[in-house]
């Protein structure tokens, strides 16, 4: 465990200059608090709301996806570092693995799961599409 | 496996006292090297965009941001009134301490002899190697997360939801072409990674893995990084027009230091490791004098070589959009590097499985072209089912 002794320094090291800095700053700098410094920034608007607690839930869902990813990657890497023994036998079963792996990532990609963005030309033809079945064709294109 | 052999053996004073000073050394070489990064992105971006760039501070402007960061300890520390203000205080240690501890990885240069202890010119060396990497990389995440979530304020949380969506996406890649660097080495140490790539191809083509691997990995690593650290152009986490600040946005004074030193010190760092495992590290021509300053030399120079590349793309790179750069991460960079580590093993097995496992990629690729098409149109339509009736239907 010896080897860990410089990694182990430098944290302390590092909380220490980060502690250190905190506390030249606390004795340096100004204490003058005022209601609209201690505000949350809104671009100079009073806010009235409170703080947003709620964002897309895409975002909890790349987690997720991620963790797919991750598992993958944690059993990759004992196979690298041991692929010189395993010979054959195990870029089989690791591309086996990825394979599994990967049927489970296209379907989640097949169903839209990572798919952010406007996608202009899909929505679009689909909006098309739409208005060619719904809208009487005297009123399009007026 | 690696171990420095400094410390394999009883740990005398002398030995602990080595190991401080190698710790120390590196901390201040790292804390220096982020004042000249500063500078040097100051002036290269300025030339580029045909400015003068710092030039009052110092001969040539050299300590403005010496300057800056004594500027900033003479300014008053807020902390907002809504926000948790344990967790506020506590994100710039979980940013700037593991950009520290990565630094500790990288051999600087070959290894030397001090008070008659041989060691080796890096701060350690440990068996799990650039597996703390991988876990530094991804506490950094808990910090930026953190500090957007506890400042209670809208910008800085939308900044740092993306911010932690973003990072841990281009992880996934970056595992992937770290992992294939391990695969060609056999060892996680980076030690072990730079002394594989001693020697040459033909006695002229260096024996780096930027050339062993083919580039993909490369090409896999230097965007991947370069979304880690939140680098132009995947500083959507900090997007100006979008977001004010990004998840800094209530952090001031010390703090918003401490955030800015951590990303510099993890775009050094990442350079560094950039050169370590695909460049040969401390690697290069040595002239027969002086061979302790060679290798640290050609070191440096790699370094600063790719520290002004990430300059180069903040100054010739528009930034990415959100999905641009979810779809980068997601459907090319990591089935490509997934693909590519795959096909290195199975070549270094046998050249039958190899070209079958190549067979195997493009197959992947066309179902996962159709499964990207299918997915824009589902995506598509329930966007489309979302929309309020009347949009649809129009005034009929």
């Amino acid at each position: 465990m010896a080897q860990y002794l410089p990694i182990v320094i430098m944290l302390v090291l590092g909380g220490v200059f980060a502690a250190g800095s905190f506390i030249g700053s606390g004795l340096l700098a100004p204490k003058r608090p005022h209601r609209a410094k201690l505000a949350p920034y809104e671009c100079g608007i009073v806010p009235r709301s409170e703080p947003p607690e709620r964002f897309p839930v895409r975002f909890f869902l790349v987690a997720m996806i991620f963790i797919i990813f991750d598992i993958e990657i944690i059993f990759l890497y004992p196979f690298a570092a041991a692929a010189g023994e395993l010979g054959t036998f195990g870029v089989i079963e690791v591309a086996g693995f990825a394979l599994v792996v990967f049927i489970a990532f296209a379907y989640l990609v097949a169903n839209g799961a990572l798919s952010w963005g406007p996608s202009r030309k899909q929505s679009y033809r689909v909006v098309e599409e739409r208005l060619a079945s719904k809208v009487p064709t005297g009123v399009r294109g007026e | 496996m690696g171990s420095d052999l400094l410390l394999a053996g009883h740990l005398s004073l002398a030995v602990v006292l080595i190991v401080v000073v190698k710790v120390l050394v590196a901390f201040v070489a790292l804390l220096v090297s982020v004042l000249l990064a500063i500078w040097i992105e100051r002036k290269v971006i300025s030339d580029m965009q045909n400015r003068i760039g710092p030039n009052r501070a110092g001969p040539w402007g050299l300590l403005q941001s010496l300057a800056d960061g004594m500027k900033l300890f003479f300014k008053e520390d807020l902390v907002p009134e809504r926000s948790d203000r344990f967790v506020f205080k506590l994100a710039p240690y979980l940013s700037v301490i593991p950009a520290f501890i990565t630094f500790t990885l990288v051999p600087i240069g070959g290894s030397v002899d001090i008070f008659g202890h041989h060691t080796e010119l890096q701060v350690a060396d440990p068996p799990i190697g650039i597996l703390l990497l991988i876990a530094m990389s991804s506490i950094s995440v808990y910090g930026v997360m953190l500090a957007g979530w506890s400042s209670g304020s809208k910008y800085p949380l939308l900044g740092s939801v993306r911010a932690s969506a973003q990072m841990i996406s281009y992880e996934a890649a970056m595992g992937l072409s770290i992992a294939s660097v391990v695969l060609i080495t056999g060892s996680l140490s980076t030690r072990d990674m730079v002394t594989q790539q001693l020697g040459t191809f033909f006695g002229f083509i260096p024996h780096w893995n930027l050339i062993r691997l083919g580039i993909i990995p490369f090409v896999v690593f230097i965007i991947a990084i370069t979304a880690e650290v939140n680098r132009p152009p995947f500083d959507l986490v900090e997007a100006e027009q979008e977001l004010v600040g990004g998840f800094h946005t209530e952090y001031s004074s010390i703090r918003f230091a401490l955030f800015y030193l951590a990303e510099y010190m993890n775009t050094i760092t990442m350079s560094a490791i950039m050169v370590t495992m695909f460049f040969g590290g401390p690697d290069g021509p040595d002239p027969t004098f002086l061979h302790w300053l060679w290798p640290i030399l050609w070191f440096l120079v790699k370094t600063a070589i790719f520290f002004v590349i990430y300059v180069w793309f903040r100054a010739a790179l528009p930034r990415l959009r959100y999905d641009q750069l979810m779809d980068l991460g997601w459907k090319v960079l990591i089935p490509v590097s997934l693909a590519w580590i795959l096909v290195i093993a199975a070549m270094r097995v046998s050249r039958p499985l190899g070209f079958a496992l190549v067979l195997l990629g493009f197959l992947a690729a066309l179902v996962l072209t159709r499964a990207i098409s299918i997915g824009h149109e589902r995506a598509g339509q329930a966007r489309i089912q979302a929309l309020p009736g009347e949009e649809i239907n129009g005034d009929s």
